[in-house]
Order: structure tokens, then C-alpha cells, then sequence
């Protein structure tokens, strides 16, 4: 029976908890170790997590394993809580959660394609709100809102997620198929 | 790798206070803030933002990453773009920029080939919105900073369902908070085991692509385990029949006094401001008179 995409039961409930935590010490184990950079382009792989909870498991785990993980991976770091930012992370991890109803199989390269393309709206959309948001709550103009915010963020997000989410889709075929759900 | 909260338990004023409270006034005090470009009533909004922080008693040693790390941002990226520019805040600012005769630098130049002459300026009235930005800033940051360290992780879901968060977000909140420890635990496991086989996290070799896919033998196996196991907790919870009627928590959060009284001003706050701002027209850019007097104008 295909899963409706808005169902929040109890599945919903334990992954998006999971996708969250997950999202939160991926992000603060990452900055704790030395990760290298390329150019401007840091690697910052957790971002997969709330991408591919979202088009795995649906819009509002997605939401919630990049809203509270954010919230989570910031406690743990000690820097704050920034609302825009959680909020972006969510939406984030939100859009790609609108690709579960398009994807049947895990494996197949056209799956792979249309979660990446989701993975990349999602980035735009979610970094987009937050930047959007920095102009009218810190009065910063447009261009530094973009280019000083959006641009690093986005980049960075959009390539960490196209790379990695159809390596996590590829791994959790076989668990998917043993499970049976 | 020992994961562990920044939280602290502090016997506080501010940690003694219902956290449904603080949230409560703490967005109230922001939704309020964000309203002004007026530097005297922005110095309010700060005044209460360091208040938090200092009666919260955290430890310049906690806090000096975040508070170095949002100084640089706020003076240096923020502060010196509105000098240059000028851009960002309400349009009469802009067009007070553009007709002020108060300019302190000016320089000229000709863009090659295309001969457009652009004058970038320092004047005093930009420079006064550079402090009203610096402040505002400010003021919102630190407002927040005290909560990663005053906030005990395990209150997360239930006060969230106190301010009215539908029953399984809440519950989902409070599981992300009891799995952050196990799913620690998990990626310090993983990842000696990876080191065990030659894989070092800290020594990726390639271009951008290759190191992000060299990523994958650290986040697959910590993600896939940790679905692997939630699956197991669906079936537990199913088995208790989660979901079937509403819940209730473990802790349980009652106002006090002095919490109706928090709220009660953080209403009050927000309540001025948009009278303030809506009503009486107040709390535009505004540059002090003296200020022009400063620079010899």
C-alpha cells in the first residue's frame, strides 16, 4: 500500500526523531574534526541526513530532522539558537520529502536523478528563506544577503546533497527490502 | 567521541523561570525588536539582551567561540557593508544617504570601458546607521545565545507541547534529545572501526567530489544502522499502542507567579512596540543632531 505523503504516524514520529539526532552530531562531530575544505566549498556531509530522511520517509520528517537537528547540532556546539536558520534547514529537508510519492524504486538511476533534483530546490528554498529573512529581522541589504550568505550556503548544501543522498537511497534499498516496508 | 550538551544546571534566576516563559518572551522581545531602526529604542532591546546573558552566568570560556564568531560577522561584514553602502535598512535612510552634504570621505571612479562614474562615500548619517546595525545585530544574537547553554535538553518536547505543539512533534523532540548520546556513541564506534581499516577522515585525497563521496563509508553505516534500529522502536511503540490517545509526560511544567510576570511583560513589550511604531509613527532612522558637530559640520 503506497504511503500518503502527509501521514505523520508513528514511523514518522520515531524517524524524524532519529533523522534529527542524527542531523545534530553528524553536524557537530563533523566541525569537530578537521575536516579539509575544497575552495570555497566546505564538507559538510550531514546535510544528506534531513535530504534524505525527507525523501525517504516523507515532507514532515524531512522538516523536523532539519529543524530540530539544526537546533540540536548548535546546542551541542554551543552557538545559539538562530530561528531563521533552523526554520531554513527544515524547509531544507521539507522539499525533498515531496519526491517520496515520485520515487518506487531506490535503485533506479531516474529515482536517483529526480531526488537530486528535489535535494537542489530544497537547498534553494530553504537557504533562500533564511538569507530572505536576515534582510528583514538584521536590516542587511540584498546583496549581502546573497552573496555573503546564500551563495556560501546553498553551494555548499546543494553539493554535499546531490553526492550523497543517492549513495544513502543506494544503501537503504537493501534495508528497505528487508524490511518490507 | 563523548557527546555532550553545553547545558549546565546553574541555579539561575533565569533557569528557575518555566521555559514556556522564556520562549514566550524571548519572541516577543525579537518580534518587537525587529520593528525599530531607531538606535535609542534598539539600546533598550540590547540592554535586555545583556541582561539575559549576564544573569544566565555563563562563562566567557563557553561562550567565546559564538560570541568571537558573531562580533567578527556583526562589526566587520555587517558594519563595514552599511558604511560602504549604505544599503539595508528603511528607504528614507537611502534617501537621506543620497541628499546629505555631511561626507566625510569620497572617492571617484571610472569604471573602464563602460565610463560609469561611481562615488562611494563615507558621510556621518551612514555612519550612524552602522551603529544602529551593529546594535540591532547584536541585540538579536545575544538574546538567544544564553538558551544552547540554560535550556535542559530533556524539557525540549514538553514545554514545546506546553505552547501548543501538536502531541507526536513533541514526542518526536523529546526522542531526538534521548537518541543524541546512543547515535554519539554510534559514529565513535564507526569511525574507529573505519580508522581500523586504513580510512582517515582527516587525510581525503582527491577534488571536491571524490572527498565528498570518501564521506560515505562514515555517514552510510551510522544512518543505515540507525534506521535499522528505529525500526525496532516503531514495533515497540506500536505494540504500546502510541497514538491512540493523548499523553501524557513524565515532567510536568507549572507556571509561577514570576513566570505570568515574564510573560506579562514580554506582552507588554511587544504591545508598546507596534503602538509605538504603528500608532504613534515613532522609531525610524534617526541621526542625533550633534552628530554632524562630531566631524566639524
Amino acid at each position: 500500500m503506497k504511503k500518503k505523503w502527509y501521514e505523520f504516524g508513528t514511523r514518522e514520529v520515531v524517524f524524524a526523531a532519529l533523522g534529527a539526532a542524527l542531523y545534530g552530531v553528524l553536524s557537530w562531530a563533523t566541525n569537530a574534526l578537521a575536516l579539509p575544505a575544497a575552495g570555497n566549498v566546505a564538507l559538510r556531509p550531514a546535510v544528506c541526513i534531513p535530504m534524505f530522511f525527507g525523501v525517504v520517509f516523507g515532507p514532515w520528517v524531512g522538516f523536523i530532522s532539519g529543524f530540530l537537528g539544526n537546533i540540536i547540532g548548535d546546542a551541542l556546539s554551543g552557538w545559539g539558537f538562530w530561528i531563521w536558520w533552523d526554520i531554513g534547514n527544515g524547509l531544507m529537508g521539507m522539499v525533498p520529502g515531496f519526491a517520496m510519492p515520485l520515487i518506487q524504486n531506490y535503485r533506479e538511476v531516474k529515482s536517483l536523478v529526480i531526488a537530486d533534483i528535489f535535494v537542489v530546490l530544497g537547498a534553494v528554498v530553504g537557504m533562500g528563506f533564511s538569507s530572505a529573512m536576515e534582510i528583514v529581522t538584521s536590516g542587511i541589504d540584498f546583496a549581502t544577503a546573497f552573496g555573503g550568505y546564500f551563495v556560501p550556503a546553498a553551494v555548499t548544501d546543494i553539493i554535499n546533497g546531490v553526492i550523497l543522498v543517492p549513495i544513502l537511497m543506494v544503501a537503504y534499498s537493501a534495508v528497505a527490502t528487508r524490511s518490507g516496508r | 567521541m563523548l557527546v555532550t550538551w553545553k547545558y549546565k544546571e546553574r541555579n539561575t534566576i533565569i533557569q528557575r523561570l518555566d521555559p514556556r516563559a522564556r520562549w514566550i518572551f524571548l519572541l516577543c522581545v525579537l518580534f518587537s525588536a525587529i520593528q525599530f531602526w531607531d538606535i535609542r529604542f534598539l539600546l533598550f532591546f540590547f540592554g535586555i539582551s545583556l541582561a539575559h546573558f549576564f544573569l544566565s552566568k555563563l562563562t566567557w570560556k563557553e561562550t567565546r567561540r559564538v560570541l568571537i564568531f558573531v562580533f567578527v560577522l556583526v562589526v566587520f561584514i555587517v558594519g563595514i557593508g552599511a558604511i560602504l553602502t549604505g544599503r539595508g535598512g528603511p528607504g528614507e535612510a537611502l534617501t537621506m544617504f543620497r541628499e546629505t552634504k555631511n561626507i566625510i570621505w569620497q572617492v571617484e571612479w571610472v569604471v573602464p570601458w563602460v565610463g560609469w562614474t561611481i562615488r562611494p562615500n563615507v558621510s556621518v548619517e551612514k555612519l550612524v546607521f552602522a551603529a544602529t546595525q551593529i546594535v540591532r545585530m547584536l541585540s538579536i544574537s545575544i538574546l538567544f545565545i544564553p538558551l544552547a547553554f540554560t535550556f535542559d535538553p530533556s524539557q525540549y518536547g514538553v514545554t514545546f507541547r506546553g505552547l501548543g505543539l501538536p502531541d507526536k512533534f513533541a514526542v518526536s523532540m523529546d526522542l531526538a534529545f534521548r537518541f543524541v548520546p546512543t547515535l554519539g556513541r554510534d559514529f565513535s564506534i564507526t569511525l574507529d572501526s573505519q580508522r581500523a581499516r586504513g580510512y582517515e577522515v582527516e587525510k581525503l585525497e582527491g577534488g571536491l567530489i571524490a572527498q565528498i563521496r570518501k564521506m560515505a563509508p562514515l555517514i552510510v553505516p551510522v544512518t543505515i544502522n540507525a534506521i535499522v534500529g528505529g525500526e525496532d522502536i516503531v514495533n515497540a511503540m506500536d505494540l504500546r499502542c502510541f497514538g491512540l490517545r493523548k499523553r501524557t509526560w513524565l515532567q510536568k511544567l507549572e507556571y509561577k507567579s514570576r513566570d505570568y510576570v515574564l510573560i506579562g511583560l514580554g506582552v507588554l513589550i511587544l504591545a508598546g512596540s507596534i503602538f509605538i511604531t504603528k500608532g504613534l509613527k515613532l522609531g525610524d532612522f534617526w541621526v542625533p543632531a550633534w552628530a554632524p558637530g562630531l566631524f566639524g559640520f
